[in-house]
């Protein structure tokens, strides 16, 4: 049986109207899900609300069993999140960020610092460690952000747009980074408006609009399903999210 | 922005003008409550021109002595405040990138910015003065049309000020200390004259120090003749003073666009650049990986504000303005016995620095959402930061009572008592009303919530009544010669 990684049941969210509607969805461990939807589809909303940084109106959340409501520290302890304006401090340097990132995940000293000078060599961030990051690159502000995601080893990783801004190398490492966290048997979200990411790096893919599920599954799934066999994933976003797919949106 | 031709000076400065009246609209509650402010202001002006429009108004030398001084206190605070706006021009604002690409004259650019700043300045006094002054002057006493015009020379004058001495300090410490030392600056240039009045020697039975100032200045015929009496002669509508303070006020603003524009350029440029630099310490990185949430906060924390000298400063420096209170307290007829006023001045400066460190700590945090995120409950975070903050006032905190000690144990237990009490309610009240803003933005926190402001300060004076009171009641109202 698979493990669930995240579950979410009936979950609706408003603000000045309603963004979030009776969303359900499954995501298995070990699994790279991305979520797509185009402009104001509610992405961002329900991953802050799986991170703990809003409440849901109605329905549950649990990761790995842990309800997030009812225990929220238990479920924060094995999730990070990373969303696409990167959480620093400017005059921090990397690795006093990392020191501040482990005290609030309660690691033990050593296994942190060594942890740290891990993902700082990884991540060819090794002679900034000690350089404020007031004057880095948006590239270099998610790269210090990413090894502060990764440094308490979560096993539910969710990313905001994690490849927006970043050039092909920085790009290319991000995602290297996250292939290896699913190799490694952890669960990946991610939100992205790059489709070739989606379709090159996905395992399932979830199109998210008007705050429902419209479509999910494979990529040849959501061809299957949108008609559109031998299109690439563009065609496929385009026609399961135009207005009158919307409106009736295709059955899982 | 038709009239002008696109992308000429006058085009660029309208732009400029119309940011700056923007720059100073607030939303919400506060931007009504200053329309209520400024209408009734108004109506005290307006009620005030009614009833002084057939009276002439007598001008003593004493009011040629005050608009000088006004002028010359007021040109510190207007250069202060224009320094602060050339550094947010030169390495904050982001549209200079775009209008230095844009095919218009350097110069023109560094005008119109420079225009920006002197209107940002003079808006800020105008509110204050002009809903007075205009009822005043159009019913009857026109020549007070004269105070409008050396607002303007002042303001043009302190603009050219400090952008001048802000490319100079980026041109002595370079670009990445410019920021720092520049605020730096600013700070002691908007506390320096107060200070200076206040250092000044007292005469016998005399309370105010501005009235010892007013007697020197008479004495030496300093704001009554010659070119100090011009301020006053401005303001009160001579006008050939009129004329002389405006062309200063000009004379300067394009002394600094034809002289500056280099400097100007290069600044821009090297704050653009990079500011840190690369230095690999070398040493293990396991000293700063703590355990324990409270050590993990308390690192950062002071990290965050060791690495902020200039807002350290600002914090400090505004103990200055709690002097005056003091001396009260300490000198005239009524006066307090010195341990007693110690008391007092322990618990209002400690509640001060704790609310003002608890703001940083608490409501400044820059990544408000990765303590969200953190699993740990937000109440003990926000403990260990009211006590970071607490670590921050401490040398404060215990220096009064040391002094006190010094005559009076038991007062000095009691003011420590008092002290930490004061202190933590000031903390507290931050803790639960303060409203979030980033950190460069700490002269404005109190703007955001007035409750907490009023509550800190009832705190202090209870707590500092309390600490002073009790201190004279076991100190049997020793009283130093």
């Amino acid at each position: 049986m698979t493990t669930s990684a995240l579950r979410i049941r009936g979950l609706a969210k408003s603000f000045d109207k309603p963004v979030i509607e009776g969303l359900d969805l499954d995501i298995a461990a070990g699994e790279l899900y991305a979520l797509l939807g185009p402009n104001g589809a509610g992405k961002t909303t329900t991953l802050r609300m799986v991170a703990g940084l809003a409440a849901p109106d109605a329905g549950s959340i649990e990761i790995f069993g842990i309800d997030t409501q009812r225990d929220p520290l238990g479920a924060k302890a094995i999730t990070a999140w990373l969303p696409d304006e990167a959480m620093l401090y400017d005059k921090l340097t990397p690795l006093e960020y990392l020191a501040f990132v482990a005290g609030l995940w309660r690691m033990d000293p050593a296994h942190a610092a060594a942890e740290a000078d891990r993902l700082l060599q990884w991540l060819d961030l090794w002679e900034q460690r000690d350089t404020r990051c007031e004057g880095f690159s948006r590239g270099m502000k998610q790269k210090v952000a990413l090894a502060g995601a990764l440094i308490h080893d979560p096993r539910l990783l969710i990313l905001d747009e994690p490849l927006t801004g970043l050039d092909a190398t920085m790009a290319r490492l991000v995602k290297d980074a996250l292939r290896a966290q699913v190799d490694a048997g952890k669960t990946v979200i991610v939100t992205t408006h790059i489709l070739e990411v989606a379709e090159r790096m996905a395992d399932r893919i979830g199109i998210i609009a008007g705050g429902r599920l419209l479509a999910e599954g494979t990529l040849q799934d959501l061809r299957d399903r949108a008609g559109t066999a031998g299109m690439t994933l563009e065609d496929t976003f385009i026609r399961l999210t135009s207005p009158a797919s919307v409106a009736a949106p295709v059955a899982p | 922005m038709t009239i002008v031709p696109a992308g000429s000076f006058g085009w660029l400065a309208l732009h400029e003008l119309r940011l700056a009246f923007r720059s100073r609209a607030t939303r919400g509650a506060a931007r009504w409550i200053g329309y209520l402010l400024l209408a009734g202001w108004l109506v005290i002006g307006c009620l005030t021109g009614w009833a002084l429009r057939h009276t002439p108004i007598p001008v003593p030398p004493e009011a040629m002595i005050g608009v000088l001084a006004v002028s010359v206190l007021g040109l510190t605070f207007m250069t202060a405040q224009a320094m602060i706006g050339s550094q947010r021009t030169l390495y904050e604002r982001g549209d200079l990138p775009l209008l230095l690409s844009a095919p218009i004259p350097g110069r023109s650019v560094l005008l119109a910015k420079l225009l920006g700043i002197a209107a940002t300045i003079a808006l800020t006094y105008a509110a204050l003065l002009l809903p007075i002054v205009l009822p005043v002057a159009i019913l009857g006493h026109p020549r007070l049309l004269g105070l409008v015009a050396l607002l303007i020379a002042l303001a043009l004058v302190a603009a050219a000020l400090g952008l001048a001495l802000t490319l100079a300090i980026a041109r002595l410490v370079g670009p990445r200390a410019a920021r720092t030392v520049g605020q730096v600056v600013a700070a002691v240039l908007g506390g320096a004259l107060f200070l200076v009045t206040q250092l000044l020697p007292h005469d016998e039975g005399r309370t105010g120090t501005f009235a010892a100032l007013f007697d020197r200045l008479r004495a030496a015929r300093i704001g009554t003749s010659g070119i100090s009496a011009l301020p006053g002669h401005a303001a009160l509508g001579d006008p050939f003073a009129i004329l002389v303070v405006l062309g200063v006020g000009v004379a300067a603003f394009a002394a600094a666009g034809a002289t500056l524009e280099r400097a100007f350029l290069s600044g821009f440029l090297d704050g653009s650049a990079t500011v840190s630099r690369s230095r690999p310490s070398g040493r293990a990185s396991g000293r700063l990986f703590h355990t324990g949430l409270t050590r993990t906060v308390f690192a950062k924390e002071w990290t965050l504000l060791v690495r902020d000298p200039a807002l350290a400063f600002q914090i400090v420096l505004r103990l200055i303005y709690l002097v005056p209170l003091f001396l009260g307290l300490v000198g005239g007829r009524h006066a307090l016995p010195i341990p007693a006023a110690l008391a007092f001045a322990s618990v209002l400066i400690t509640s001060q620095l704790v609310g003002s460190f608890a703001w940083l700590t608490v409501s400044a945090e820059d990544a408000p959402d990765l303590l969200s995120v953190a699993p740990v409950a937000r109440a003990q975070v926000d403990r260990a930061k009211l006590l970071a903050a607490f670590a921050m006032a401490a040398p404060f905190a215990l220096l009064f009572p040391i002094a006190i000690g010094v005559q009076t144990l038991a007062g000095a237990a009691i003011t420590l008592v008092m002290t930490v009490l004061g202190g933590g309610a000031a903390g507290y009240i931050e803790l639960k009303l303060g409203k979030p803003g980033k950190r460069g933005a700490f002269n404005k926190r109190r703007s955001g919530s007035i409750v907490a402001g009023i509550l800190s300060l009832l705190v202090a004076l209870v707590f500092g009544g309390g600490a002073a009171g009790l201190v004279f009641l076991v100190s049997g109202g020793i009283a130093v010669p």
